[in-house]
């Protein structure tokens, strides 16, 4: 069977004329999800709180480490290469965002706000799956991407969702080198299964159609963009050939592990550092990559909260509360810290409010985690109907887009 | 039989010591092979057979004539002999398994060996003992708890204590009572530096407990997160579970209590006291509270039904089962048992999507293929996110069909080459296996689709594989392993 015919031949089967496809992903969206909590209090230093140093006498940064960003914080010195998209104003800070999650727990609250929910309150499907389904736009195979082996909680419900780890790998190898002949019988075989194994395998063979075209040119960054040698760069960089190709890609998911730092968590060093030298490694070199391309992107870097306020008896922090979003793009007002300082009073239960319920004490929430996203949805993405994404939610403005 | 056997492992042994390791490989994969029968029965119903539904899920899917028998001896008495494991014959499968020297090392005695040696074996045997274990049922619940008390190989130590912990911990209390099962964890070393149990002492007043285990004893191994516990719960148990430690240096890696960095005041859980001066003793007592509390017999009786019956589990089977734990005091036989001859689990048949390590062990399984589990096979696993001991945290690999439908694509490419025998270092016995499926007329879709699906083929099916049917019959094959109903049990 010649290409030209598998490809009709495909395309009846799905029903999915070439004229349908509406040029989509003119924004980007880039969520990074730092897997465990990470403790931003140490990355985005308070270093004009005293109580800061009274509280962490092994972990602080000395004020003299810190990469001085105005008069009360300075950044970790591992987030050096994020430090001229600060002063170029494309990477914004907001302080003290977090969820009403009271149970200290990872997965709960990862999928609290994976799902775009508040406690208790449960939805259906995560906050970027009601999105495109929500949007006005025609969805493609590569609406929604994530960068790794299993499709994040947030993506739930999407209309289509990928799991890959780069572009090279999406292709049908067959010991016969007869993938289009193999791929139509499969066409034909998923297109037959109703229910989400029969989607989940039109919307694979769809995409593996569409990144054809892709696969096999070299890349080479732009701007000298250089990345690191670990998966986060590299899944950085895929999103970034992806965002270029212009093959309408809206959503792309990211995560990054490990810092859930109980012990032995360092400080200008350590544990701690290495992750926080990657997370700035990969960030630097896709924000110089983009390029030209920098204002159809906005990257947000979420955890699921933040740490105690105090180190513990083992030279780590424990479960917290409130953290600081970063977020970096042509689009995002940057070059400052967003929000108030709550300060790094221990909230007792008397002083609990709606964002900061009885459970595991830390820096206090001021800003809902919802209101960052919401303004990124309505401001960045132009998104009109927010009841959808986040029912029964106001969000405060952040001034962050 | 049995002597024969025995003589026949020895003589094996024997020369396996003085053979180099892939002459010995070869060896076993001639003597161990288990047969493939020259014929098979094809189910004909339009519903997926019984017993073929019972090996898809209490099982790793079946070996070719492996349906047969089920139906031969009946459900019931299947499922009796799965729960005896020591009565079930294993030999052929010991002999792939059993010569990995790590699996064997008491707590600690690992350390002398490289990471990589250590990985490898760990990971092999697992895959081994799934693909070749006539003991199915239990390899099943190793997986389960393998989940369920989640610890990666990847996080400090781990690597060199999982080992003893696959081994005393999970395999010991796979089929046993669920307290034991808790209380062999809590101490375990593997499990006191995962979630940072070493680390939680006090030593000086002002000593604040590390509650990373006592959160996730609470949160995911017992109660589960609905299970109504408390932050001062947590702060209490991890309170209960200070001084546990893990020796360095000589006998490093192994378990000691020391009562200094204890916190022996009393303590309040789940409306319970631990009275003062418990020592050592309050970790029993944390583990009886926290088993025997009906949270927890209702969240092990769900994750359980979700796993072998639907991801929603039915109200009614969580209801009986979460009963029959509080009546057995958590005997895990008794919850198979219940389980596994009820009437939502036969009915439950082919809804389930198959998890990247099932699929895998599946199809290898029911094509009758002959592997050591070396890394080529490995990292298809750790290409579909399920590499046996990777998920970095501790909930466990997911049981929801919306991780894995990204998978799709790896599990295509995975049926292409296994089948055709370009996965290096497995072999599937096609011919043999196409004669003994379809007699003189091998390789014609509806018997194939009969034999790996266990039901009859439906038009819809059978359209697509005829159309292909004139060339390549390892890839018509594939296309049965690819297809959307080979991905779900």
């Amino acid at each position: 069977m010649s290409n030209t015919s598998r490809r009709a031949f495909v395309r009846k089967l799905l029903l999915a004329p070439e004229t349908a496809i509406a040029p989509a992903g003119e924004r980007t969206l880039v969520c990074i999800f730092l897997r465990g909590a990470a403790d931003t209090l140490n990355m985005v230093v308070p270093r004009g709180d005293d109580e800061y140093y009274r509280l962490r006498p092994t972990l602080a940064i000395a004020a003299s480490d810190g990469l001085r960003l105005d008069d009360f914080y300075a950044f970790h010195p591992n987030l050096a290469p994020l430090l001229p998209a600060f002063n170029e104003g494309r990477l914004g800070i907001v302080q003290a965002v977090g969820t009403d999650n009271p149970t200290g727990s990872h997965f709960e609250a990862q999928d609290q706000m994976e799902h775009g929910e508040s406690y208790g309150h449960l939805i259906g499907g995560g906050w970027l799956g009601r999105y495109l389904r929500t949007r006005s736009a025609e969805v493609t195979p590569l609406s929604a991407v994530t960068i790794g082996s299993s499709i994040p909680e947030s993506l739930r419900g999407a209309p289509t969702a990928s799991a890959i780890e780069s572009i090279e790998e999406l292709q049908i190898k067959t010991p016969g080198n007869d993938a289009a002949a193999v791929s139509s019988i499969l066409s034909a075989m998923y297109s037959a299964e109703v229910g989400m194994v029969g989607q989940a395998g039109k919307a694979t063979l769809d995409l593996l159609w569409r990144v054809e075209s892709l696969r096999g040119a070299a890349y080479s960054p732009e701007g000298g963009a250089v990345y690191l040698d670990d998966d986060f760069s590299h899944g950085l960089r895929e999103i970034a050939r992806l965002i270029k190709a212009q093959v309408g890609l809206e959503v792309a998911c990211l995560d990054l592990g490990g810092w859930d730092t109980h012990f032995f968590q360092g400080s200008t060093s350590g544990l701690q550092a290495a992750l926080i030298q990657q997370l700035a490694g990969g960030l630097a070199a896709f924000d110089r990559d983009l390029g030209a391309q920098r204002n159809r992107v906005t990257t947000l870097v979420l955890t699921e909260f933040g740490r105690r306020t105090y180190e513990n008896s083992s030279l780590g922090t424990d479960h917290g509360r409130g953290f600081a979003l970063f977020a970096l793009g042509g689009m995002v007002k940057g070059g400052k810290i967003h929000g108030q300082w709550p300060g790094l009073v221990e909230e007792s239960s008397s002083q609990t409010d709606s964002l900061n319920p009885v459970g595991p004490s830390g820096l206090k929430v001021l800003i809902d985690y919802r209101s960052v996203l919401s303004e990124v949805l309505t401001k960045f993405l132009g998104h009109r109907e927010l009841n959808q994404v986040f029912p029964n939610f106001n969000p405060q403005p952040v001034d962050l887009i | 039989m049995n002597s024969t056997r025995r003589a026949l492992l020895k003589a094996i042994g024997l020369l396996g010591a003085t053979l180099p390791f892939t002459a010995c490989e070869r060896l076993i994969s001639s003597l161990a092979q288990q047969s493939i029968p020259e014929s098979l029965t094809l189910p004909d119903s339009s519903e997926i057979d019984p017993s073929f539904h019972l090996l898809s899920r209490a099982a790793y899917g079946p070996w070719p004539g492996d349906v047969d028998r089920v139906r031969a001896m009946g459900a019931e008495a299947w499922i009796e002999e799965q729960l005896n494991p020591e009565n079930i014959d294993d030999t052929f499968c010991d002999l792939r398994a059993r010569r990995f020297e790590t699996i064997w090392h008491e707590p600690g005695t690992c350390y002398e060996y490289k990471k990589p040696v250590l990985r490898e074996e760990i990971t092999r045997h697992t895959l081994l003992r799934a693909l070749y274990s006539k003991r199915q049922l239990l390899e099943v619940m190793v997986g389960f708890w393998t989940d369920h008390l989640n610890i990666n190989l990847e996080k400090g130590d781990c690597i060199y204590l999982k080992p003893s912990d696959d081994r005393l911990v999970i395999r010991a209390h796979a089929l046993g009572k669920f307290r034991d099962l808790i209380r062999a964890s809590a101490t375990s070393p593997a499990m006191l530096v995962y979630l940072d149990g070493k680390e939680n002492q006090k030593k000086e007043p002002s000593d604040v407990p590390n509650e990373n285990y006592a959160r996730e004893l609470l949160e995911l191994h017992t109660l589960g997160v609905d299970g109504g516990y408390t932050q001062t719960d947590v702060y209490e148990a991890a309170r209960s579970l200070t001084g546990w430690k893990l020796r360095t240096g000589w006998r490093k890696g192994t378990v000691y209590f020391d009562q200094t960095l204890h916190d022996d005041g009393e303590k309040h859980i789940l409306g319970q006291v631990i009275p003062a001066g418990g020592g050592e003793h309050d970790v029993d007592r944390l583990v009886e509270i926290a088993s025997n509390h009906p949270a927890t017999a209702h969240h092990i009786a769900t994750k359980l039904t979700r796993r072998f019956v639907s991801e929603d589990p039915p109200a009614s089977l969580v209801q009986r089962l979460a009963s029959v734990f509080t009546a057995t005091d958590g005997d895990i036989k008794s919850l198979l048992r219940t389980l596994l001859t009820s009437d939502e689990f036969k009915a439950a048949r082919g809804l389930k999507f198959k998890r990247p390590f099932q699929y895998i062990a599946s199809c290898l399984r029911a094509l009758g293929a002959d592997t050591h589990a070396h890394q080529p096979l490995i990292e298809y696993l750790q290409r579909m996110g399920q590499g046996p001991f990777q998920y970095p945290t501790p909930d466990g690999y997911p049981d929801r069909i919306a991780s894995w439908l990204g998978t799709l694509l790896w599990r295509w490419n995975f049926a292409f080459s296994a089948v055709s025998n370009h996965v290096p270092t497995v072999t599937v016995p096609l011919e043999q296996l196409a004669q003994a499926i379809g007699g003189s007329t091998p390789f014609q879709p509806a018997q194939l689709v009969a034999y790996f699906i266990g039901r009859r083929a439906s038009d819809a099916e059978l359209g697509p594989l005829r159309a292909y049917q004139n060339q390549d019959h390892a890839e018509l094959v594939s296309l049965v392993l690819a297809s959307p109903a080979f991905q779900r049990c």
